[in-house]
């Protein structure tokens, strides 16, 4: 669905690169996570790729289209939900999605269902400029599947809005994938990812460091972790031992034999633990 | 299709908004202005206060000769307010002037300080079988004014007459109404109020979607960003054509070539919608653009200038598209105007539209952001 091979890209056309030699390729069917901390150049890489960036340098071919002339037809394909939210604060949110399906030639959804499943029913004849920040995140995100798109690119479309919605967000976003729908998540919640994400790509500093399945890092960096809660000269102390670390271990095995242990509990590795561990980068 | 659909969301957007009552309130207030404070000619008479220091009977002569000249044969007794004062006078209106005749030598200095008009006292010469003449004026009149005064009372009446008589005066074009005043006013709030409030307004409009990023969701559709201009350029239009009918048709009635104004404000004001557009591509909000806006403002009321004063017309002026475009209303509303004219004119601002379309919608693909 997706192939890009050489891809480099400069805002100021130099050597300063917000990407720098992305490769990578997304089968049909596949949701492809872009995880990286803010200013990694993910909302570039997507930016090129849906054409609003003019393509610099390398090959990008998207939905059987070449990105370096682009046909306005590969929108039919293609639903893009932004990052900042972007939709007419003067029209209604049924008139911002009556007026969208518009400007599509193929089969387009129903505003209203759309508007009920990302829990805006009730508001459609609310302007949207009355809507709150995650409301209008949320109308832009639903603006993005009304031309049933095959390849959907969503650029964090979790962001800001409450773990119950969030949570809400994610199950459409899963739902729509079983239907065969492609998708490029960009995200920098790793919970997300880990949970929706066949593979997930760790880009950081415009350079993508490694792309697997979650349960592939896992396997490979996942050390097995061991919570441990002590009580030391009257206090519980909590601490985190890797079983693998040589270093750990001989401390784990000496808190086990000085100490009164009050729990211990092994855990694996989140997959924000392993992208600090890859790339030596928090995710903020 | 999809041209149409963006156009009557365009449309929507626009009567949500403020800038396009602005352009139609504007109308009504120059329709005001026209119809009801405009007259339709200015008046141009120069006010005078004379006293006449004069015996009795060579006053009553001087006045005789006076009345003859007034519009109707006879003048009128009235009350000059002035601040705080009230001077009785009796007041000769010609065709050129208001002669005042006032009471006292001190009423009329006074009142040529206060009222900053040209006072003057009439007196017998030293010798007695005379006129003498006391002009009060401002300290502004030009040498030339004042050597007219002088030649004017030291050559024969009957020389000065001669004179007038040998110069032969010939009306350029004749058969037709030559516009009245007020009708001359009609091109300026077309090319003003009509034309280039459009570039503004689409300016305007473009920066409240650069900053709610509609664009962008907009190039991301199997529409093209070409439409989505163009579909502002159609609510421009259709406001220009409406606020311009609005000025127009009360005040000219049936004499302008209604199918030749609407082809020329369609075409200029096509492009000053693209000229807007092109503007407005290079600066991220209005703010930043505030400059350059405020340049091209004084730029195209030059030729205003012009307009208002024959005697100052330069050749580069002709290069201000406000120039042709007022020159272009006057032959539209004049009877028997120019049509080729117009329409070549017209011809010209579509294609200079066109060029700054095509480069407005390159720039707008370019510019776009994630
Ligand atoms: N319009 C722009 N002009 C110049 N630099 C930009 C622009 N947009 C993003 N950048 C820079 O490019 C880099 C990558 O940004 P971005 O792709 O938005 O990151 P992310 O989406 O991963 O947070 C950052 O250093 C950012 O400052
Ligand atoms: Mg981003």
């Amino acid at each position: 669905m997706i192939k890009v091979e050489g891809l480099y890209h400069s805002y100021s056309n130099d050597e300063n690169y917000a990407v720098k030699n992305a490769n990578f390729e997304i089968p049909k069917g596949e949701i492809f996570g872009f995880l990286g901390p803010s200013g990694a150049g993910k909302s570039t890489t997507q930016g090129i790729l849906t054409g609003l960036l003019q393509l610099q340098k390398g090959n990008v071919n998207v939905a059987g289209y070449d990105v370096k002339n682009i046909s306005q037809k590969m929108f039919n394909k293609i639903g893009m939900s932004f990052e900042q939210s972007n939709v007419y604060s003067k029209l209604t949110a049924k008139e911002n999605l009556d007026f969208y399906r518009k400007l599509f030639d193929g089969q387009t959804r129903e505003p209203a269902d759309l508007l009920k499943l990302v829990g805006l029913d009730g508001k459609e004849n609310v302007r949207a400029g009355e809507f709150s920040k995650g409301m209008k995140h949320r109308l832009t995100f639903a603006r993005s599947m009304i031309n049933n798109p095959e390849l959907w690119f969503l650029d964090e479309p979790t962001t800001g809005l409450d773990p119950a919605i969030a949570s809400e967000i994610k199950d459409i976003i899963r739902k729509e994938n079983n239907n065969g729908v492609t998708v490029f998540l960009t995200t920098h919640n790793m919970f997300i990812a880990d949970e929706l994400c066949n593979r997930v790509a760790f880009i950081v500093d415009g350079e993508i460091k490694l792309i697997d399945s979650p349960k592939n890092l896992k396997l490979q960096y996942g050390e097995q972790l061991v919570d441990v809660e002590f009580r030391k000269n009257g206090t519980v102390v909590k601490e985190t031992f890797s079983t693998i670390k040589e270093e750990e271990k001989q401390r784990l095995q000496k808190v086990i034999l000085d100490y009164e242990i009050q729990s211990m509990h092994t855990k694996e590795a989140t997959l924000e633990e392993i992208f600090i561990k890859v790339t030596g980068r928090g995710l903020v | 299709m999809k041209l149409w659909h963006s156009f009557v969301k365009e449309i929507l957007l626009a009567s949500r908004g403020f800038y396009f009552y602005v352009e139609i309130v504007m109308a009504f207030v120059f329709l005001f202005l026209l119809l009801f404070v405009i007259p339709d000619n200015f008046s141009n008479k120069s006010t005078e206060y004379l006293y006449l220091d004069l015996p009795k009977a060579a006053a009553d002569a001087f006045m005789e000769f006076s009345v003859a000249e007034d519009l109707d044969q006879q003048g009128e007794a009235v009350e000059i307010k002035s601040g705080k004062n009230i001077y009785p006078a009796n007041l000769i209106e010609t065709d050129t002037s208001k002669i005042y005749y006032l009471e006292s030598a001190e009423a009329v200095i006074q009142l040529a300080e206060d009222e900053k008009n040209f006072g003057g006292i009439v007196k017998l010469n030293e010798a007695g079988d005379g006129l003498a003449y006391e002009y009060y004026l401002q300290g502004y009149e030009s040498e030339r004014m004042k050597n007219l005064l002088l030649l004017f009372h030291n050559t024969e009446m009957s020389k000065l007459e001669e004179t007038f008589n040998a110069q032969e005066v010939r009306p350029l074009s004749d058969g037709f109404e030559p516009l009245t005043d007020k009708q001359n006013m009609v091109p300026v709030f077309l090319t003003f109020n009509g034309s280039f409030m459009g570039m503004f307004i689409i300016a305007a409009y473009i920066f409240l979607d650069k900053k709610e990023g509609v664009i962008k969701a907009y190039a991301v559709t199997a529409s093209s960003v070409w439409q989505y201009l163009m579909s502002k350029i159609g609510v421009i239009l259709t406001t220009t054509l409406v606020s311009s009918l609005i000025i127009t048709i009360p005040v000219m009635g049936t004499q302008p070539n209604y199918l030749l104004m609407v082809i020329f404000l369609l075409a200029t004001g096509f492009f000053a919608s693209t000229l807007g557009l092109f503007l407005a591509s290079f600066y991220k909000d209005i703010v930043a653009a505030f400059g350059a806006i405020y340049g091209l403002i004084i730029v195209i009321m030059l030729p205003n200038i012009a307009y208002f004063i024959p005697s100052w017309d330069p050749v580069w002026l002709k290069i201000i598209p406000s120039y042709p475009m007022l020159e272009g209303f006057k032959e539209i509303i004049l009877p028997g105007g120019d049509a080729a004219f117009v329409l070549w004119t017209s011809l010209g601002f579509l294609v200079a539209g066109l060029l700054l379309f095509v480069f407005s919608n390159k720039r707008y693909q370019h510019s776009l952001t994630v």
